[in-house]
């Protein structure tokens, strides 16, 4: 399979939107792009089937009573080259399987953690094996380095 | 006691002495001719009534206790010892019955048997209620936590989005001074409740993930980090001022000792020692100065080592700046 090259694909799933838009920053400022914002599944399902995310950063709490995890198998069943990464602050109500997920940033996050992970990502998608040490920002799953 | 005929019709008394007499509030003539079962009454036990007639039928012995009325009407726990007296040739020619008035003993008995009823109720009552209370404050220390986190992450990203909008440079510094403390905060709540005990904060494993973070993130791929730390547990009240403290010497590791792009090494070590711990941060960058510094970093340094017992000493290595801070005796 030919690997994705930077600037990669970012799809935003948040419900607060401060949060949101401080992702979508930290992301441009590591020179990738945005490719949608979503508060909900159903803005996630409204989105264009043939546009996939290189990576999806999806919140576990989302609007409309919707959560990370339908989001998740969402992704899984259009988009089944994306990498999810859950950005939350109850990393406990992940399942142990992630749902396939491929990691998790724990919330609060700093601006160093997130670009850390960010990068670790990075080298994942297109140059896997990730040569940068693993940050302390950042749990993967075992989904994570299936990829490789 | 009694002495009953099974030859006769439905085993009447044919004898009775003075104690069943007193016992029972009945006269000898009263009682001779008749079946015992008249000491019985509406709150006698069926069971073991049952259990005396099958004993009688199968001509066996028993002892059991059973409620019984008076003439009087009034009741008494009766300890009845029944046994069938055979003849030569092994058939039953009497029965013969002693009767005792254990009413004190069962009531005793029975208050015993309640009250440690009352205490079992009383003791899974209460237990249900500490449940419930401790499910409650477990459920409140989740949401808090919750808040907190998200409110950290909400702080971080409004000084974020304001730091963009800031064209002087020297206020951006400070801000962005300003988000990596929070950012540091952030840091030591989210290890603090990663771990599984909340009342004790491994200040190595806290240092390691900011040290990573800082240099990480500071985008600055010539500058090593080598860490050899042991786990040191300090208590969760002083885990934020220790977490900026350490903050501000990684920071000024990076930004003063190394600054304008400078290639070089940080190394953090430590463990336990005699007296408490020690935490080592090296950098082989250009050194201090000897003039005190007036900026707020190395005031929090000071104001937060006292308050937690620890202290800090700056030293000068050849090339570079060692910092080392010692936590004395926390306990
Ligand atoms: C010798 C003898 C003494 C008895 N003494 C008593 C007694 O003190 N109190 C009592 O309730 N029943 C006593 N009984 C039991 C009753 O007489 C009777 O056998 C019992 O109620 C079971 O039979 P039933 O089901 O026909 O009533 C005695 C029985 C015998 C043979």
């Amino acid at each position: 399979m030919e690997r994705p090259k930077p600037p990669l694909s970012v799809l935003i799933v948040e419900d607060e939107p401060l949060l949101a838009m401080d992702v979508e920053m930290m992301v441009e400022d590591a020179g990738h792009r945005v490719m949608a914002e979503a508060a909900s599944l159903y803005d996630v399902e409204a989105l264009d089937p043939a546009q996939s995310p290189d990576i999806a950063f999806v919140d576990m709490q989302l609007a409309r009573n919707t959560t990370g995890l339908q989001v998740c198998s969402l992704i899984q069943e259009r988009w089944s080259n994306t990498i999810i990464i859950f950005v939350t602050a109850n990393p406990k109500k992940i399942p142990d399987d992630f749902s396939g997920a491929h990691g998790v940033i724990p919330k609060p996050f700093s601006r160093h953690g997130f670009m850390n992970a960010l990068r670790y990502l990075q080298e994942s998608v297109c140059t896997p094996p990730p040569i940068t040490a693993l940050p302390g920002s950042f749990v993967p799953s075992e989904h994570l380095a299936a990829t490789w | 006691m009694v002495i009953t005929d099974p030859s006769q019709p439905d085993n009447p008394i044919v004898f009775c002495n003075e104690a069943f007499q007193k016992l029972t509030g009945y006269d000898q003539n009263e009682v001779l001719g008749r079946n015992c079962r008249f000491l019985q009454g509406p709150g006698t036990d069926r069971c073991s009534i049952d259990k005396i007639r099958e004993a009688i039928s199968r001509g066996e012995s028993i002892a059991i206790e059973l409620l019984n009325y008076r003439k009087d009407g009034s009741t008494f726990w009766n300890a009845l010892y029944l046994s069938p007296v055979r003849n030569d040739d092994n058939s039953i020619q009497f029965f013969f019955a002693s009767q005792l008035d254990v009413t004190n003993h069962i009531v005793a008995k029975d208050r015993a048997i309640a009250q440690r009823e009352e205490i079992e109720n009383e003791v899974a009552k209460r237990t249900g209620q500490l449940e419930a209370a401790l499910e409650a404050k477990t459920l409140l220390l989740h949401e808090v936590d919750h808040r907190v986190k998200n409110n950290l992450t909400m702080i971080g990203s409004l000084l974020r989005l304001q730091s963009r909008t800031i064209g002087d440079p020297e206020i951006t510094a400070k801000l962005e001074a300003m988000m990596e403390r929070i950012d540091a905060l952030a840091t030591v709540h989210r290890t603090l409740y990663q771990s599984d005990d909340v009342t004790k904060f491994d200040v190595s494993a806290f240092a390691v993930t900011l040290a990573q973070d800082v240099v990480g993130s500071s985008g600055r791929s010539n500058i090593l980090l080598a860490t050899d730390l042991e786990p040191i547990l300090i208590p969760a009240g002083h885990a934020s001022s220790l977490g900026l403290v350490l903050n501000e010497i990684l920071t000024n590791a990076i930004k003063h000792g190394l600054r304008e792009g400078r290639a070089g090494i940080l190394k953090l070590s430590g463990g336990s020692t005699a007296n408490g711990a020690e935490i080592r941060i090296d950098d082989d960058g250009i050194g201090f100065s000897d003039e005190p510094s007036k900026g707020l970093g190395r005031m929090l340094v000071e104001r937060l080592t006292k308050q937690t017992g620890a202290t800090v000493e700056w030293s000068n290595l050849d090339p570079g700046t060692c910092v080392t801070i010692r936590l004395n005796d926390w306990n």
